[in-house]
């Protein structure tokens, strides 16, 4: 199977701070990564520096073979990325902001049926700072989703949703991945990563502590719960108490 | 080209309904030529001059939108762009950071046409202003004006740190330019010594080389320099804007 994502030996600091510690990772195309770890674990800065926005120290990446630091241009054509903090000009409405984007790609997805899918296609016409905190979330999924990806970053992906918007985007990408589609996501539902991830991989002060699938985890951690192996890997839960 | 049309389209509309630039950009210049037309309405500029006051005032008054366009709207809308992190959405787009320049340099020229327009209509109509010169000639060094202008607030926009640095920066060059370079208070009432300090502003230069063409003075050889330097200005500025531009 093909890989769409390879990252080797990555390491970042700032300062002398070390966010990530020689991150080895390996996505194969069509499947579900998830990315796991507690709140400045280094997922953030992880996406940034494999979608070469940031840049490492030492490390290479290689996304769908491209070198995202040179091939910029043409990598994003095939590579949609929905960021944890959701940016958008102060007046923008849904339906400027999703055609502003769809204009920048050679074959962009139909972004009024997008909404409609995702339930945000009466709101087309609302300014985007007026939406609620869920449906912002569903619009910014629905712009990484515009340029027709073969692969795409989600970071939480479903903070701020309700359990049942939660239901409907894990359905949403659910079928999206039986078309084809990779996604490299980072959450802190564990529920979620369970009926969404391939495979994971958890940070804990930017490195990796496991490296599998949800079923491996749970073994090696002798927990029956993902919830509480996720926690025995990213030792929250002795921090917790 | 599609997405260009398509992204200065949006940018456009959001500009409008910020209202900032409808304000600075075409109403300030409008009232100004009101109250000078009030005041002086077809006077000559001094006496014994064949021009009106407002006709050798024509130029500056255009320079009052390409100033609020290049020195505040322009710097600082690229600035808020990257502090509110939408550049930084745009990075992990395919779209290049000259278009995203290009798209809002557009805007500013918009306004700075509209407004050249809507005052020489008004001028025409209300106080019978007209041009002397040879209109490619103003028309040319407007546009000199106006793009040395731009590059300068484009610099500033795609370096600056922040919005609270870039709109330091804007007042700095705003302020000075505006009231100095000729464009509110006339070039020519001011004193020797303070002549040659605003000359090195590239708008005092617009403003000279717009007054001489409208009015059809004779162009001296001396106007070679001017040009040159304001041609320099501008290269450079886009040079540094493009070469150091910041996504984040």
């Amino acid at each position: 199977m093909q890989e769409a994502i390879k990252v080797e030996h990555l390491s970042k600091s700032y300062g002398n701070l070390r966010v990530i510690d020689n991150l080895n990772l390996s996505v194969k195309s069509g499947t579900v990564y998830g990315l796991l770890g507690a709140n400045g674990a280094g997922k953030s800065t992880t996406i940034e520096c494999v979608l070469g926005i940031k840049k490492a120290d030492i490390g290479t990446v290689s996304i769908l073979e491209h070198d995202p630091q040179k091939d910029r241009t043409h990598l994003f054509q095939k590579v949609g990325v929905q960021f944890q903090e959701s940016s958008h000009q102060a007046e923008i409405k849904v339906g400027e902001l999703c055609e502003e984007t769809a204009c920048l790609y050679k074959n962009p997805t139909d972004w009024q049926k997008l909404c409609r899918e995702f339930g945000i296609g009466d709101k087309l016409k609302s300014e985007v700072k007026n939406l609620s905190g869920g449906q912002r979330q569903k619009l910014f999924i629905v712009l990484a989703l515009i340029p027709n990806p073969e692969l795409v970053f989600l970071d939480e992906l479903t903070t701020g949703l309700d359990t049942k918007a939660r239901r409907e985007v894990w359905k949403m990408l659910s079928k999206l991945k039986d078309e084809g589609l990779t996604i490299f996501l980072t959450s802190h539902f564990m529920d979620e990563v369970e009926v969404l991830c391939d495979e994971i991989c958890i940070l804990k002060k930017g490195k990796a502590v496991f490296y599998g699938t949800v079923d491996q985890a749970k073994e090696q951690s002798g927990c029956t719960n993902f919830e509480e192996a996720y926690l025995y890997f990213s030792g929250e839960e002795a921090e917790a108490e | 080209m599609n997405s260009f049309k398509t992204l200065l389209k949006n940018e456009l509309k959001l500009n409008f309904r910020n209202m900032n630039m409808v304000i600075f950009a075409i109403i300030i210049p409008v009232i100004v030529l009101i109250v000078l037309g009030f005041i002086y309405g077809s006077k000559p500029a001094a006496e014994g001059m064949e021009y009106t006051f407002l006709e050798q005032s024509f130029g500056a008054l255009c320079t009052i939108s390409i100033c609020a366009g290049g020195l505040m709207g322009l710097p600082l809308v690229v600035s808020e762009y990257r502090e509110r992190k939408i550049l930084k959405r745009f990075r992990a787009t395919p779209v290049s950071p000259t278009k995203l320049l290009a798209v809002e340099f557009t805007i500013y020229v918009l306004y700075s046409i509209a407004s050249m327009l809507i005052l020489f209509l008004a001028a025409v109509a209300f106080w019978k202003v007209r041009l002397y010169g040879n209109l490619l000639a103003f028309f040319g060094s407007w546009f000199l004006t106006l793009i040395s202008t731009l590059s300068i607030g484009m610099m500033v926009g795609g370096i600056a740190k922040n919005t609270k640095t870039a709109s330091m920066i804007a007042c700095i060059l705003y302020f000075p330019m505006l009231i100095f370079s000729g464009a509110t208070l006339p070039f020519e009432v001011m004193p020797g010594i303070m002549q040659k300090i605003v000359s090195v502003f590239p708008l005092t230069q617009g403003i000279q080389l717009m007054k001489a063409t409208f009015l059809g003075l004779s162009v001296s050889s001396e106007v070679v320099t001017p040009i040159l330097i304001i041609c320099v200005i501008t290269i450079l500025c886009f040079g540094i804007s493009i070469r150091y531009f910041k996504w984040e």
